[in-house]
């Protein structure tokens, strides 16, 4: 009955430091945490001011960037390689106007 | 000059239109003419007159997609383009530049990273440079040589690139654009080592990957310029979509520069045309002395001649370039409205 009784004190003990330790690191830890300084956060992702901005592609464009990143990657993609393949063809169509000869190239090295 | 200075609401500055025009089409004419993707002339211009560099460099990767694209379809419409071997290297590319990146990171953690990477980038421009300007020079010896002996200037044997494709490892691929046939895994090979070259050095690759198709596989000089703008639309549209995500693309920027640098790019892709494989060579090897000059100049702290000296190497590169499409076209003209004088004369006679 001694040994049992003794087991069950432990037992608590064991319990009550653990507990004990927990709320002093709950307590302390956002203290510690400040103290420890360090650098400030660098910023991750920038916010386009739209503040001055009414309407407009720079406005869209503005929002676009500041609503979420992985579509404005993807809108990035999307616009170079639409515009790419509308100037391409445009500018050949512009040179051919002018007279020069695309047709063909022979290769000098 | 109000008139034409807008607000990048990204970057958060206030920039002029017709510099982002002119940036553009300096290095679209360039990118064209030599197959490159010409970050060494963007990010320091937007650096120099006011984008802060993460901005500069995403904005740049940005407009190099589209800029590609419009290069790609006219040297592809050329015959220009070898699809298949510029897959065959990206394979090889991917895999090195994810080994290169890995090295970078080891070299940051030994506090290496910034000094070795500059010296090994100014050492690497030098030999490259200095090996293309060799070739030409050998080149053109071997011409005077033949023409004075009366024989025709034979294609000198036992190239690098030739002896490397006779390397006989399956499978053996024909690369019918290029005009070769070597095993799969040379290509892949070259792309690699270009791959981790180009990521240890943080350059998107075209001055290196240009020269190797030369000299490491074989490919005619057009072709190289062509495959090589190939590889460099998959890099920047990869590269767009990365800086994107983190925010770091100024899409307005990109856009008025891709304006510049499809009239650009148009032109440098066109110029080939009127020119041959060595002078493309010869002024290859102009541009890198340059690129390594300003380097050079980075590394002593001089980040503002530095600048200067690429955008106005850049602006004479390509006033170069347009003066040789300008003289090829009106040669082009004399030389068809000859040959209509001398036909029209034959059927009245």
């Amino acid at each position: 009955m001694r040994q049992r009784s003794i087991r069950k004190l432990r037992k608590l003990s064991i319990v009550g430091e653990c507990a004990g330790f927990l709320s002093a690191l709950l307590l302390f830890l956002p203290a510690i945490a400040h103290a420890a300084g360090g650098k400030p956060a660098t910023k991750v992702y920038n916010v386009a001011d739209t503040r001055a901005m009414s309407s407009g592609i720079s406005k869209l464009i503005a929002d676009l960037y500041n609503g979420n990143s992985v579509i404005f990657g993807l809108v990035v993609v999307g616009v170079m390689a639409g515009l790419g393949l509308i100037l391409g063809y445009a500018m050949d169509l512009l040179i051919k106007r002018v007279g020069i000869d695309l047709s063909r190239l022979e290769h000098h090295e | 000059m109000d008139f034409f200075t807008i607000y990048l609401p990204i970057a958060g500055i206030e920039f002029n239109v017709l510099l982002l025009l002119l940036i553009g089409a300096t290095v679209g004419v360039c990118g064209g003419f030599f197959g490159i993707g010409g970050a060494w002339i963007v990010t320091p211009a937007l650096n120099i007159f006011g984008f802060p560099m993460p901005y500069a460099i995403g904005t740049d990767l940005a407009h190099m997609g589209g800029k590609s694209i419009v290069s790609t379809i006219r040297h592809g419409k050329f015959g220009n383009v070898d699809v298949r071997l510029a897959v065959s290297m990206i394979l090889g590319t991917t895999v090195g530049m994810e080994l290169g990146a890995r090295l970078v990171m080891y070299l940051e953690r030994i506090g290496l990273a910034e000094s070795v990477i500059r010296k090994i980038y100014i050492l690497f421009l030098l030999l490259i440079g200095s090996y293309v300007l060799f070739d030409y020079i050998s080149h053109v010896r071997y011409q005077r040589t033949m023409s004075a002996s009366g024989r025709d200037a034979k294609p000198k044997r036992h190239t690098l690139a030739q002896r490397l494709q006779r390397v006989n490892i399956p499978p053996m691929i024909n690369f019918k654009a290029s005009g070769i046939q070597c095993s799969l895994w040379l290509p892949v090979l070259v792309g690699f080592t270009t791959g981790v070259v180009a990521s240890v050095l943080g350059v998107g690759g075209g001055f290196i990957r240009m020269p190797a198709l030369i000299y490491l596989i074989g490919c005619p000089t057009l072709v190289a310029v062509g495959t090589d703008l190939f590889e460099v639309m998959i890099t920047g549209a990869y590269g767009a979509f990365t800086y994107g995500v983190k925010g770091r693309v100024d899409l307005l920027a990109a856009i008025w520069m891709l304006f510049g640098a499809a009239i650009g790019a148009q032109l440098g892709t066109i110029a080939v045309k009127y020119v041959r494989g060595y002078s493309i060579r010869l002024l290859f090897a102009v541009t890198i002395f340059i690129a390594c000059a300003s380097v050079l100049l980075k590394q002593l702290k001089l980040q503002l001649p530095s600048a200067i000296l690429i955008i106005t190497a850049g602006i004479v590169i390509s006033s170069v370039i347009i003066l040789l499409l300008v003289r090829g076209v009106l040669r082009e003209r004399a030389a068809r409205s000859g040959s209509g004088v001398s036909l029209g004369r034959g059927s009245s006679g």
